[in-house]
């Protein structure tokens, strides 16, 4: 009982051209509700990137009393030895301090001249083991209630400001993407319905000489899967030049927390099959729905 | 071939049942006549038949199976084995007659030499061999209506159910049409038959069921419609 490939070509042709207007609104909803999804993944893939990018730039600085005594020194050293969550920690002296001073200013002697080496605090360079930046942060207060310690600075608050940024709007992009995409099944599932309705006599004859179910469903699936297919290919255009623009806005920038958030054409191919996927699974669906809701009334 | 034990049936919001208490017994090969006036039930006779309609009671056997214990997937098949023919012809309009005979073969996944063998030849049978390109609505009546035989027939049913096949068509093409459900059922199909077509009941002196309102009040061997 096998379904002949050229009746289904025929059935499916038909069934597209015979309502173009409809199929294509269905098509470009898909294509809309998928580019808002796509564009979704690109931000959070964006956002994973800046946070790799900074993993290793989560160091913070650990600024100790100038009159801090060498007892305390150790102490805090003995701290950042002890605690798992610091990977290394450096003790940057005076004279160190005093040298990055100096190349810092090396264009204002003058400046130069009114700071003593003495009068200049020490610090430690910490690297903690984990780029969480919430655990990072508890650390950092419980340094500072260590006596001698003056200050702890975090390189990380504005890229967990942007990260947090672009992660709340890409939950609100998926968020959107998901109503879209129930619009988009609602539609498909509107658009097979008329064209069932459509096909309503040829239908009861099929049922009449004893069509199965899947013979009559699958040319209105096929029809929807396609509709769905297109729509994802739409939107996979869209997704890639979203990514172009984002990419070049933010070479020409010139930012530096940016410069990696668009992601590589490989990573957008990855989106585009998640897309075509889910294209076709509205398509079919919605389409399936419809059918055997038509067939079991 | 046919076997109803004490079938009732009632549609939904109707307070008189379709069909009551039924016991009928229809031998394979025969000829079977459903008369009453309209509402008494015959479509309804019919259509349970081939499952189109369940019965709230009683159990009805089509070729020695109960089809109230068929599970779903099953009746499509039971359905080809079950030809039917209606008053209005159930034509699909943008086929040409050997397209519509060819469709019947396609939905039921016929390969395409079987197709390409049978249309032709049930169309000749019917007495249409020569309006094969033709659209239903460049046919008359009568041709139509052996459009849906050829249609029904095509592949070779054990049962063939007629619905008031008659009902639009003058005395003169009936009788033509008649003449060609009895061929079919010379070649062994059973044929059940509804109609108040007292003219045609009477003429081919086969066995008839009357129905009145929904009760079979007849059923009498070479029978007349009353
Ligand atoms: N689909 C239906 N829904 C509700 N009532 C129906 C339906 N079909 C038939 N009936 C009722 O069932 C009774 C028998 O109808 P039917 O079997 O069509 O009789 P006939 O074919 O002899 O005219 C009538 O009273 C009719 O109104
Ligand atoms: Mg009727």
């Amino acid at each position: 009982m096998a379904i002949r490939i050229d009746y289904l070509f025929k059935e499916t042709g038909q069934n597209l051209v015979r309502n173009p207007s409809l199929s294509l609104a269905t098509i470009l909803t898909v294509a809309v509700s998928l580019s808002l999804m796509g564009v979704a993944l690109l931000v959070q893939r964006g956002v994973d990137r800046i946070n790799t990018s900074f993993k290793d730039e989560v160091e913070f600085v650990v600024w100790l009393d100038v009159d801090i005594q060498n007892e305390q020194i150790q102490a805090v050293q003995n701290f950042l030895d002890s605690t798992p969550f610091v990977d290394s920690s450096d003790y940057i002296d005076r004279e160190a301090t005093y040298e990055e001073f100096q190349n810092f200013f090396a264009e204002e002697p003058e400046l130069l001249q009114l700071v003593e080496p003495d009068s200049l605090p020490t610090s430690f360079q910490v690297k903690p083991s984990d780029a969480n930046v919430e655990l990072i942060r508890e650390l950092g207060t419980e340094i500072e209630t260590i006596a001698g310690v003056s200050d702890v600075e975090f390189a990380t608050d504005n890229i967990k400001a942007i990260s947090d940024f672009s992660q709340g709007s890409s939950t609100v992009m998926a968020v959107a993407a998901l109503f879209a995409a129930g619009a988009a099944a609602l539609l498909m599932y509107n658009s097979i319905r008329t064209a069932v309705f459509a096909r309503r006599r040829e239908i009861e004859v099929m049922r009449l000489v004893g069509a199965t179910k899947w013979f009559i469903r699958i040319p209105f699936m096929l029809e929807g899967l396609l509709q769905g297919l297109m729509g994802a290919f739409l939107s996979i255009f869209t997704v890639f030049a979203v990514n172009r623009l984002t990419d070049s806005f933010f070479t020409d920038l010139g930012s530096y927390v940016f410069r990696d958030f668009a992601v590589p054409n490989l990573q957008v191919l990855s989106i585009g099959f998640i897309l075509l996927l889910i294209g076709a699974a509205i398509g079919a669906v919605g389409a399936g729905v419809a059918v055997t809701r038509y067939l079991d009334a | 071939m046919i076997k109803l034990e004490g079938v009732s049936k009632a549609y939904p919001q109707q307070d008189r049942p379709a069909l009551l208490d039924a016991y009928v017994d229809i031998t394979k090969g025969e000829f079977v006549f459903l008369v009453g006036p309209s509402g008494s039930g015959k479509s309804t006779f019919l259509r349970l038949l081939n499952k189109q309609e369940e019965p709230d009671t009683g159990r009805i056997f089509v070729a020695g199976k109960d089809i109230g214990q068929m599970s779903g997937w099953k009746v499509p098949m039971l359905r080809r084995n079950i030809g039917s023919i209606f008053q209005d012809f159930k034509l699909l309009p943008t086929k040409t007659v050997a397209e519509n005979v060819a469709f019947a073969l396609e939905v039921i996944g016929r390969p395409r030499g079987v197709i390409k063998s049978q249309v032709p030849a049930i169309c000749e049978l019917v007495g249409l061999g020569d309006k094969m390109t033709k659209y239903p609505d460049q046919l008359s009546g009568g041709e139509q209506q052996r459009v849906s035989i050829a249609r029904a027939f095509v592949n070779r049913p054990l049962i063939l159910l007629a619905d008031e096949p008659t009902g639009n068509l003058d005395p003169q093409t009936s009788i033509g049409i008649m003449r060609l459900l009895d061929r079919i059922n010379k070649t062994g199909t059973t044929v059940v038959m509804a109609s108040h077509d007292r003219g045609i009941v009477d003429t081919m002196r086969k066995r008839v069921i009357e129905l009145s309102h929904g009760s079979i009040v007849r059923d009498q061997a070479r029978g007349v419609y009353e």
